[in-house]
């Protein structure tokens, strides 16, 4: 209460000062504290909590011994596994046999290194969006996304290249390299690479025409090299009914996922235009392939689209499952897109019109950003389930990671050994889509900066 | 020849559906002139501020802008467009970019100037509005009055000859209503064309050089202040002073 031991007068006030904060008594905080208000509020609550700790602790102490105390790690078929322990624990060999096939399919082992290979120069491409001090971001990400797929489908199928692939590979080896050298450039010297070559070999006062040119020039040889080392690149076909595992798993569900943000967010924008034939075209796609199942959809690629496609004209059994997975995640994605998109105040459409924004530049540059945000949980979610669903593949008679871990236990040797390839993949679903959910987690943490409602 | 009027309604009539919102509005607001316009709720004044600038397309009439009619070809409209600013009652700053991004945005899309140079003319006017010491915030980290201010600073960056103010301290609690009134009545005094659509009616008298008063759809009467509060003429006119005086 206020001191009112002064009586106010009409000319001196009472003077207000606040009381200073204390901190909180120490009951409130710490471990025990927590423990006593979420865990033993009340005697049912610490029965519950009881109950819950002896369930989660019988059900592990179970797995555990099964997979790792009473597991046989080394055995050269089932039957000696069976003889050693029964059905008491896990039978390992069967599974670490197998392995190759579980992450690449048929694919020729003594090709399989093409594979890492491809797998590690996507890391390494996409490494530099994690490096304070690179700006070129978005032209290193769009390059990966686009440019990427070209040398990675030559590592992956390998054969006679023709004129045109040559020159894409290239431009793909060419982004490569480029991502790097602007990279290095930009982290040393603050420039990009462009303005590297430009610096390199010229004065800083000559025109910027004859600056530009020399950049070119720079981009020019670099093209020119990797198209030199893309005409040499010879590498023995693999065709793609060899492929499978988690590494076609990983192809089907990557380019799925790559490709149904872009496409989803291009039809939630088209089924909201205000023109007629684009809207309906966007919602007429958006309602046919959500209303049909996966399966559904993958068997009539397989079964009927070569019946429409002219004579002689034949489409890869792995793309046509591609392009379905594709356009079934994108019209899925769509959706996610426009319930975004819908909450979205007006005002900001406003706020972009009013200081001179067009259509597609506050779209970009306000609307979206502020949609994707909100929407990072769905949209994961939707990848995790993408990713997972793409196990149907192998109803039209692709060996992806599903398939191949059933396949374990048709092998002679380990005949009827399922559970534990199946407890194996478990463990790489559960790894890859774990990742994924941090990541969206991560994701939404550093975006929602300064915006806490 | 004087020059022509910077802004210029002409026989505007606009329709929501078969609601009829604006009726046949007349106003001409010279280059440098103050406006003011009030009414009740509903009475169209929101719709008709939003005419002018053309975030709503009216049906029948003329937007005329220092002589250039909105409509008669995309390019023309974007260019009349750059040069009126305005100012929300709901702010609608971005809330994904911080203050001085909402204000260089639209210098480095727009109009395509260097960072540098677009930092520069923001901080100018966020000092300008007295709040650049909160340039590296998000919008929602301040307080209503000061996201007002940041949004009166991110439409004068794009140097707009006309500035339009939709309630600009409706949302506001009422202690930070003055900062904001304050950095308009500095604007006004700047001899900028402001378009104010409030009911402080203190604001009016200190700045307005007519006030324009709105029901149903029509401009009822306009006058000086002075005028305006002492003898007005119609008796809804005197209705709604006396409602909120």
């Amino acid at each position: 209460m206020p001191d009112e031991s002064r009586l106010a007068t009409a000319d001196r006030p009472l003077v207000f000062a606040p009381k200073p904060s204390r901190a909180p008594p120490s009951s409130a905080i710490g471990p025990i504290a927590w423990m006593r208000a979420n865990l033993f509020s009340s005697v049912s609550n610490a029965l519950l909590t009881l109950l819950g700790a002896y369930i989660v602790i019988v059900v592990f102490a179970a797995i555990i011994n099964w997979a790792l105390v009473d597991a046989v790690w080394e055995a050269s078929n089932r039957r000696e596994c069976l003889d050693k322990v029964g059905r008491a624990g896990a039978c390992w060999p069967g599974v670490i046999a197998w392995i190759p096939n579980l992450l690449y399919g048929l694919y020729p082992k003594d090709q399989v290194w093409r594979i890492n290979a491809a797998f590690l120069m996507l890391v390494v491409w996409a490494l530099p969006l994690w490096l304070p001090g690179v700006r070129s971001k978005l032209a290193i990400g769009l390059s990966a996304v686009l440019l990427y797929p070209f040398p990675a489908s030559y590592f992956f199928h390998g054969g006679e290249q023709d004129l045109l692939w040559t020159a894409l590979i290239a431009l793909g080896l060419a982004a490569f390299a480029w991502v790097w050298l602007t990279t290095f450039s930009e982290r040393f010297t603050g420039l990009s690479f462009g303005a590297f070559v430009a610096r390199v070999t010229g004065d800083a006062e000559q025109p910027e025409e004859s600056a530009r040119l020399r950049a070119r020039i720079g981009y020019a040889v670099l093209y020119l090299a990797a198209l030199a080392l893309a005409a040499q690149w010879s590498l023995s076909e693999v065709p793609t009914r060899y492929w499978g595992g988690l590494f076609l798993t990983l192809v089907i569900s990557g380019i799925g996922i790559t490709f149904s943000l872009p496409a989803g967010v291009m039809l939630a924008l088209g089924r909201r235009s205000h023109m007629p034939f684009i809207s309906l075209c966007s919602t007429a796609f958006i309602e046919l392939f959500r209303s049909v199942p996966l399966i559904t959809i993958l068997f009539m690629f397989n079964t009927m689209l070569p019946l429409f496609l002219p004579v002689g004209v034949e489409v890869n059994r792995l793309v046509r499952a591609i392009v379905a997975v594709c356009l079934f995640a994108a019209a899925y994605m769509a959706e996610i897109v426009r319930g975004g998109l819908q909450a979205i105040l007006r005002g900001q459409y406003e706020a972009a019109a009013a200081v001179g924004l067009g259509f597609w530049q506050s779209t970009a540059l306000v609307i979206m950003p502020q949609a994707l945000r909100i929407m990072i949980p769905t949209i994961v979610g939707n990848f995790i389930g993408l990713f997972k669903d793409t196990t149907l593949v192998s109803i039209i008679g692709l060996f992806d990671l599903l398939s191949m871990a059933r396949a374990v236990g048709e092998d002679t040797t380990w005949l009827g050994l399922f559970l534990e390839p199946f407890f194996f993949i478990t463990l790489i679903y559960f790894v890859f889509c774990f990742l994924m959910s941090q990541y969206s987690l991560n994701l939404e943490r550093r975006l929602g900066a300064g915006q806490r409602r | 020849m004087s020059a022509p009027p910077a802004i210029r309604l002409v026989g505007l009539n606009k329709w929501f559906g078969t609601f009829h919102v604006l009726k046949d509005i007349e106003l001409s607001v010279a280059e440098g002139e103050k406006i003011v316009v009030c009414g009740p709720s509903g009475s169209g004044k929101s719709t008709m501020i939003r005419c002018v600038n053309q975030l709503e397309r009216h049906q029948e009439g003329e937007v005329v802008i220092h002589g250039r009619r909105f409509g008669e070809s995309a390019a023309q409209d974007e260019a009349i467009r750059r040069d009126i600013g305005m100012v929300f009652q709901q702010f609608n700053l971005f809330p994904h970019m911080t203050v001085l991004e909402n204000c260089t945005f639209a210098l480095t899309w727009v109009k395509h100037l260097p960072k540098a140079e677009a930092e520069a003319i923001a901080m100018s006017h966020l000092e300008r509005v007295r709040i650049p010491e909160q340039a590296r915030k998000y919008p929602l980290q301040l307080s209503g009055g000061q996201q007002q201010r940041v949004a009166i600073a991110r439409a004068l960056c794009m140097r707009p000859r006309i500035m339009l103010f939709d309630e600009p301290t409706s949302a506001l609690d009422p202690e930070m209503i003055n900062e904001v009134l304050e950095v308009m009545v500095e604007l006004a005094e700047s001899g900028m064309t402001m378009v104010v659509v409030t009911h402080e009616m203190g604001f009016a008298r200190k700045v307005a050089d007519r006030i324009v008063f709105m029901d149903q759809g029509e401009i009822v009467e306009e006058a000086p202040p002075g005028t305006f509060f002492a003898r007005p003429r119609y008796d809804r006119t005197r209705l709604f002073l006396s409602q909120i005086l």
